[in-house]
């Protein structure tokens, strides 16, 4: 028996040796549900379903290319997300759609003043050097906070998301526009 | 103008005008407020037929109504899904934008998922990304 035993691990061991990884392209835009954690689905559904309701506020619809700063968008749920993800993916879809005009935010402010530092430092012609003080004030300002609830239980995981975003007007502090997207997952082991 | 040609005349702009009211409160190449180009639209029906593909898995969740209306310059949309099955269904859809020319009018959107409960109906609404986009398909795909 212990012959038996051993070329069939052997066997095993070669077939399993021989397995062939394979990498394959997949579609970036499909329904992904490896797990119930924040994942790309749940960023794309956030992005479009808040980017497209911001289209309708009144004060994106009737002015003209009004400009917007991006400001934080809190994680309060109990993982990590990219925050930064889902306001760099509205952003994209609004700048794309020709709407929105976007100022530089506080996380490119560093890089913006070095670089028009750089540009008056006498290197460049001065014709063509961006000038100090023509930067554009933005008039509204977008922030938010995701939330998540997460009950589990023996054979069960259900997550609730709910991300919340609001537009303000700076100048006057009014809220001009809010919204809500919610997601919920669950997750059942057999 | 004599009386008689008076009257007439005031008959036929009354026709037409009963005429335009009852077929043409919709402008050419729109149906139900939704775009339709040169196809033949009769009913609701053909509306959802001209206006829905299937990719991917087939599912048995139906358009059953479709209405759209001008935001601005761009274009809202309401369509009905229908679970007639004695069970839950799970899809995905999306919406494909189209220009003028019959072009894609913006990028391929991401599959959103959605569960309808057996014997009911949930109702989708979605806006353009943007005013190049004048046409729209909706395109539903099974999750089971």
């Amino acid at each position: 028996m212990k012959p038996t035993l051993f070329i069939a691990l052997a066997a095993a061991a070669l077939v399993l040796g021989c397995a062939k990884e394979q990498t394959r392209y997949g579609d970036a835009r499909a329904v992904e549900t490896m797990t119930n954690q924040f994942g790309s689905t749940d960023l794309q559904l956030m992005a479009e379903s808040m980017a497209r309701s911001m289209l309708q506020a009144p004060v994106i619809a009737a002015a003209n290319l009004p400009v917007v700063t991006v400001q934080e968008v809190r994680n309060k749920t109990s993982e990590y997300i990219d925050t930064r993800a889902i306001t760099d993916s509205i952003r994209a879809e609004l700048q794309k759609g020709g709407r929105v005009r976007f100022a530089v935010d506080q996380a490119g402010m560093n890089p913006q003043v070095e670089e028009l530092k750089r540009q008056q430092g006498g290197l460049y012609a001065k014709e063509t050097a961006a000038e100090m003080g023509q930067m554009v004030g933005a008039q509204y300002r977008l922030e938010g906070n995701i939330i998540s609830i997460v009950k589990q239980v023996k054979d069960a995981k259900d997550v609730y998301y709910k991300l919340n975003l609001q537009l303000w007007n700076i100048r006057n502090g009014l809220l001009e526009w809010s919204d809500e997207k919610e997601i919920r997952k669950t997750t059942t082991k057999g | 103008m004599t009386r008689t040609h008076l009257i007439s005349a005031v008959l036929t702009a009354a026709l037409a005008a009963g005429c335009a009211t009852k077929k043409g409160f919709e402008k050419p190449g729109f149906a139900f407020g939704c775009p339709i180009g040169e196809t033949k639209v009769g009913s609701m029906e053909d509306l959802v037929r001209a206006k829905t593909l299937s990719e991917g898995r087939r599912t048995t969740i139906q358009a059953t109504e479709m209405r759209c209306s001008q935001t601005g310059d761009l274009l809202r949309i309401d369509a009905n899904l229908n679970n007639d099955s004695r069970s839950v269904k799970r899809i995905a859809y999306k919406f494909r934008w189209i220009d003028r020319e019959g072009m894609r009018a913006w990028e391929e959107e991401s599959w959103k998922p959605l569960m309808i409960y057996e014997s009911s109906n949930l109702v989708i609404n979605t806006i353009s990304p943007t005013n190049k986009a004048v046409d729209f398909r909706l395109i539903l795909r099974s999750e089971e």
